[in-house]
């Protein structure tokens, strides 16, 4: 898979603005502030479907315009590979591939795979349980389609739990219990497949995970990534069961894939509280770079490698490392400042190019 | 604006379902342009069906008097129950032609997003039905989604315990449908999921399989 051209136009601070991606590596210079991050995150919602950091659809479009728009044009197994997106900020996102409408933005992740590595990924590691259960929930729909039903059968059967329990007001009544039984036993169903579906992915990740860490860190350590259930090992249906009077106490769903943990460690010490600021660093970096090197291997393509002003937070020796740890493939980096030397990029750019009279 | 009598219409129009301004604006243009005979027609067919149209008593089908075609007919199998979310469903199972049995119509899923608990739908009335009918068996014919799912588990739960057959109408692909056509791959995907799953967690295809 690789991707040629990309346009956006009323996209964030971009009102037109194309780039032509070297097979190879491509580097985007430009101070900080000119909008490199923002250029990153238009490619990566062809993949995606949605900002890679989280932002709303409504604050793609540029201020003052109702609609702004993605284009990319590329080559996938030996065919030209079109995606266009329309993003509106009132009504639904037109999304289509090779001019073909798709009735799901989620299945954009089967037309077009991207890797994005991003100074904010220090937040993987240090922040809370909900960062690490994305990462792993994404990468698990990147891998099949199925995994994203599941996931969405289990935020829909959630967002029916808790509404029940909100509404019966800490009451007990036959009705709210026999449906809750219902609820459980939806939520269990596609929460244990869910939960059993993480715990493979993580174990298969345990290799890369190690190999990753070791070359950036320079060194032999035991890092480990373990998947705390809040159900404790229970079936969720018991787990459930045993949690009801707390759950219809407190108006909410409190255990469940919803509110698992993937716990990282180095040594014997969690990697949140106890690993030095460049040991996060690097396993932030070693945890991306792990999924990469497994989609590489289970989907037979490549993903876009994307590396947003990742290297200012990285010493010499690890942003040596992490190149190269890079699996040959098609990379674009943002930087504002000098790349290590053994970057070796194809072609270079500057933001000021892309989107001025400069483009060509 | 338009002349008052216009857009009253209009403003009718638009508080239909599916109906936005612009459809609202057309059809009133297009019924200020036929003969006043065709509107008249159009009229009173609202007004009949408004008078004359209300819910069986028995199964609540839509029916003109007290009970509807199915409940009224004497060859129907009474014993034998299938029981929908909604009216338009009871057409849909009629058209396959493999029902002899009556109908009962639940008036929608439990959802309690949209505030709809087995309270909101006829439920009891089922029960009711069941003790006072002597059914013997009860076909679930719910919508396969999440809710329809839900509510088909709560009745089987709920109806099992009288000594009466509890069946659910089996949900998967549809024998001779096209496996590319869009609108089928959800389905697929679930019914694939359902043969791979305790084989495969994760889903990855097995050739890549080298751990």
């Amino acid at each position: 898979m690789r991707l040629g051209s990309i346009e956006l136009t009323n996209f964030r601070n971009y009102e037109t603005l194309s780039l032509d991606l070297a097979p190879t590596t491509t580097v985007v210079i430009g101070d900080n502030g000119t909008g490199k991050t923002n250029l990153v995150e238009g490619i990566a919602w062809l993949a995606l479907g949605a900002s890679f950091r989280g932002a709303s659809d409504e604050a793609m479009v540029r201020v003052g315009q109702d609609k702004a728009f993605i284009r990319g044009e590329g080559v996938r197994q030996d065919r030209a590979l079109q995606v266009e997106v329309e993003l509106s900020r009132v009504g639904r996102n037109r999304v289509l591939v090779n001019r073909q409408r798709l009735q799901r933005v989620a299945d954009l992740g089967d037309a077009l795979q991207v890797t994005v590595f991003a100074p904010d990924d220090l937040k993987l590691v240090k922040g809370g349980p909900a960062n690490r259960r994305i990462l792993i929930d994404r990468a698990l729909g990147s891998l099949a389609a199925r995994n994203r039903a599941t996931q969405q059968e289990v935020d829909r059967v959630l967002r029916q739990r808790n509404t029940l329990l909100k509404q019966a007001h800490g009451r007990r009544t036959a009705e709210i219990e026999s449906t809750l039984d219902v609820w459980d036993q939806k939520l269990s169903t596609s929460g244990d497949a869910l939960i059993a579906s993480r715990v493979a992915l993580i174990k298969r990740l345990a290799e890369p995970l190690t190999l990753a860490y070791d070359t950036l860190a320079r060194g032999r350590s035991d890092v480990s990534m373990t998947y705390r259930a809040s159900s404790h090992d229970l079936p969720l249906l018991a787990a459930l069961a045993a949690v009801r009077d707390d759950d219809i106490r407190r108006g909410t769903t409190t255990v469940g894939p919803h509110r698992d943990e993937v716990a990282l460690a180095i040594g014997s010490m969690p990697a949140r509280t106890h690993a030095s600021q460049g040991e996060q660093r690097s396993l932030a970096l070693s945890l991306r770079l792990a999924i990469h090197r497994l989609l590489i291997e289970t989907l037979g393509a490549t993903p876009l490698l994307i590396l947003d002003d990742v290297f200012s937070e990285l010493d010499d020796h690890r942003a040596r490392a992490l190149l190269s740890e890079i699996p040959v493939g098609q990379v674009l980096m943002t930087t504002a400042s000098s790349l290590p030397a053994t970057a070796e990029p194809e072609r270079v750019l500057s933001v000021a190019e892309l989107v001025g009279e400069g483009a060509s | 604006m338009y002349a008052p009598p216009l857009q009253t219409l209009i403003d009718e129009l638009g508080r239909m379902p599916g109906i936005g301004p612009k459809s609202a604006q057309r059809i009133a243009f297009h019924l200020l342009k036929i003969p006043s005979t065709d509107a008249r027609r159009l009229a009173d067919a609202i007004v009949v069906v408004k008078d004359r149209v209300s819910s069986c008593a028995r199964c609540f089908n839509v029916c003109e008097g007290d009970l509807c075609e199915f409940c009224e007919d004497g060859r129907r199998d009474g014993s034998s129950v299938c029981v929908v979310e909604d009216v338009r469903d009871v057409v849909a199972v009629e058209r396959t032609g493999e029902f002899r049995g009556l109908y009962h119509v639940l008036g929608g899923a439990i959802s309690p997003i949209e505030g709809i608990g087995p309270d909101q739908l006829r439920v009891s009335e089922l029960l009711e039905r069941i003790e006072a009918e002597s059914i013997s068996e009860v076909i679930l014919a719910m919508n396969p989604n999440i809710e329809g799912e839900a509510t088909a588990m709560y009745l089987a739960r709920l109806i099992s315990p009288l000594g009466v057959s509890v069946t659910k109408i089996a949900s998967g692909l549809p024998v001779g449908l096209q496996i590319a056509a869009p609108r089928f791959a959800e389905p697929l995907i679930l019914v694939l999921a359902k043969l791979v799953q305790r084989a495969n967690p994760i889903g990855w295809p097995a050739w890549a399989d080298k751990y």
